[in-house]
């Protein structure tokens, strides 16, 4: 690439929201930044919510700005499908990092997202980014709001049968890209690499894999939001309108069993918000939520919570013991009642699983020369969580959002603000 | 003329071969395709419907059906007199 920069003030691994507000407040102080992201878009896992609690506000409406700012502000340079190999510390200030980037097949510059390319593909695979409720070509969108929004060719999947390249009216495709790994200096670095999601299939005795009509939350989220898989609300087992949902919170969270005793923060309120929302889509279904103990703790939660039930959702606190399921594909639950200490059966035609979120821990093994310290649940350690939380054990290297533990959305940003006031500062002594 | 251009195409085949996989996924997908078009042409069908006709379990009807709905080939219709299944239909447009 002609004029090509090699050298950034700060690297910001990961392109969620945690990250892009890291990469803006350092843009709009004028230091250069590099923000990469393994995914095709940024955005992170907000991009893809239906809404926000507690304000029910859409979240799209809120993240495509903040994405579309940075990906158009002069001093942020995006490299999406890529992936940051390994970082060495050099010296005081001084960062070496191998950044592998990806090909998508399809030139950047080129591609208007028209899509023209996907109805001639004759390849259909699970659709990541829609959990894999509906299916996508080889060649795609990622999905409608995504930045960039240019087509992407999976190539492990593609049948190289050209038929995308003749289609595309921009003469966008290009199958002569390789990939392409290259090293960069950087002054500084801020790990925003955010959160995994728990797999149930982790927990065989709630069913889920086997049993059709269970699904994840982040399933049912993606059935709630605009750009959703199906017409409406539907099982994925047979198509139909569920009127009878269950959910399990705490699925992979407080459990010593699948090794994760934290509780991830977000699952009480993300599955008060689904059921409120479902409320107004389904208007007949009736919706129970099975909990060990309700953590409505932020700004404005209890009130959201005390909404839930005004609207009608029903809470139980019982502990799931077993999920079977009905020829008709119904679901039985048999839970101990935490109230009365009996066990209890009760049938529901769905079944949502909050599943919690567990730390991305893959970061660990990028820094070479010094290692990323964890901390006990393998989140990046702050080493000064109280004073500092920002600071890692490396000198130069900040974490931001929920790179650092579990989080919402608007401490994910306050996080990210205090990240980029550290790598400023430290930055600021170079001058 | 489009078919005359130097097609990228030709430079990944020389470097890249199909698999199996990739080969008998798309077999399948247009098997099932066939399948449920076959189904539909008698006329619209909520998924328990096609799934029956078409011999396949619900949850793969469910799956394929939405990613033919998604591609346009087959459109949602009204919901059954139970409020329970949506009928589905061929895209008389494709
Ligand atoms: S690759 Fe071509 S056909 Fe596909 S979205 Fe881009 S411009 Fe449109
Ligand atoms: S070359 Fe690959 S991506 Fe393009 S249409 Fe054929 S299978 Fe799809």
């Amino acid at each position: 690439m002609e004029n090509e920069v090699l050298s950034y003030d700060a690297l910001v691994i990961g392109g969620g929201i945690a990250g892009e507000e890291t990469a803006l407040n350092l843009a709009k102080m004028d230091y250069k930044v590099l923000l990469v992201e393994k995914e095709l878009s940024i955005g992170g896992k907000m991009i893809l919510l239906s809404k926000v609690f507690p304000t029910l506000d859409c979240a799209a409406c809120i993240t495509t700005p903040k994405v579309s700012e940075t990906a158009r502000h002069p001093n942020i340079t995006i490299f999406t499908g890529s992936e940051v190999k390994g970082v060495e510390k050099k010296g005081e200030r001084n960062f070496e990092a191998r950044i592998l980037r990806q090909p998508r097949y399809v030139k950047e510059d080129a591609c208007t997202g028209c899509q023209e390319c996907e109805p001639v593909c004759p390849v259909v695979v699970k659709d990541q980014y829609q959990f894999n409720l509906v299916g996508r070509k080889a060649v795609f969108v990622p999905f409608s709001i995504a930045n960039p929004r240019i087509a992407a060719i999976d190539i492990e999947n593609c049948s190289l049968c050209g038929a995308c390249e003749r289609a595309c009216p921009a003469d966008a495709i290009d199958f002569s890209q390789e990939p392409e790994e290259k090293t960069y200096q950087f002054k500084s670095v801020v790990v925003a690499t955010g959160y995994k999601l728990f797999d149930p299939i982790k927990m065989p005795r709630y069913g889920y894999g086997k049993y059709k009509n269970i699904i994840t939350s982040m399933q049912m989220e993606r059935e709630l939001a605009p750009t959703r898989p199906f017409n409406t609300i539907l099982r994925p087992g047979d198509g139909k309108m569920p009127d009878n949902l269950a959910y399990v919170l705490c699925t992979g969270s407080r459990d010593h069993t699948v090794g994760n005793p934290i509780c991830s923060q977000v699952c009480c309120m993300y599955s008060i918000k689904q059921a409120q929302l479902l409320m107004g889509a389904l208007p007949m279904a009736d919706v129970t939520i099975y909990y060990l103990h309700i953590r409505s703790f932020g700004k404005g939660f209890n009130e959201f919570y005390e909404t839930a039930k005004g609207m009608g959702v029903e809470f139980v606190k019982g502990k799931i013991g077993k999920i079977s399921e009905k020829e008709n594909g119904n679901l039985v639950l048999r839970y101990d009642d935490i109230e009365t200490g009996q066990v209890k059966e009760v049938e529901h035609d769905m079944v949502v699983l909050s599943v919690g979120i567990l730390a991305n821990d893959e970061i660990g093994q990028v820094f070479k020369t010094q290692k990323l310290e964890f901390d006990d649940y393998r989140y990046v350690k702050q080493i000064d969580e109280l004073k500092r939380p920002a600071m890692t054990n490396i000198e130069g290297v900040f974490v931001a959002g929920a790179a650092s533990g579990p989080m919402d959305i608007p401490d994910s940003i306050l996080s990210a603000g205090s990240a980029s006031s550290e790598a400023a500062s430290y930055l600021a002594l170079t001058e | 003329m489009a078919g005359e251009k130097q097609r990228t195409v030709k430079v990944i085949k020389e470097k890249r071969t199909v698999s199996e996989e990739v080969k008998a996924n798309i077999k399948h997908y247009n098997k099932m395709k066939k399948l449920i078009k076959d189904a539909l042409k008698e006329g619209p069908k909520t998924i328990p419907e096609i799934a029956k006709a078409t011999e396949l379990p619900a949850h793969e009807a469910t799956y394929y059906v939405m990613s033919m709905r998604k591609y346009g080939d087959v459109v949602t219709g009204e919901i059954d007199d139970m409020d329970e299944y949506f009928y589905y239909h061929l895209n008389q447009k494709n």
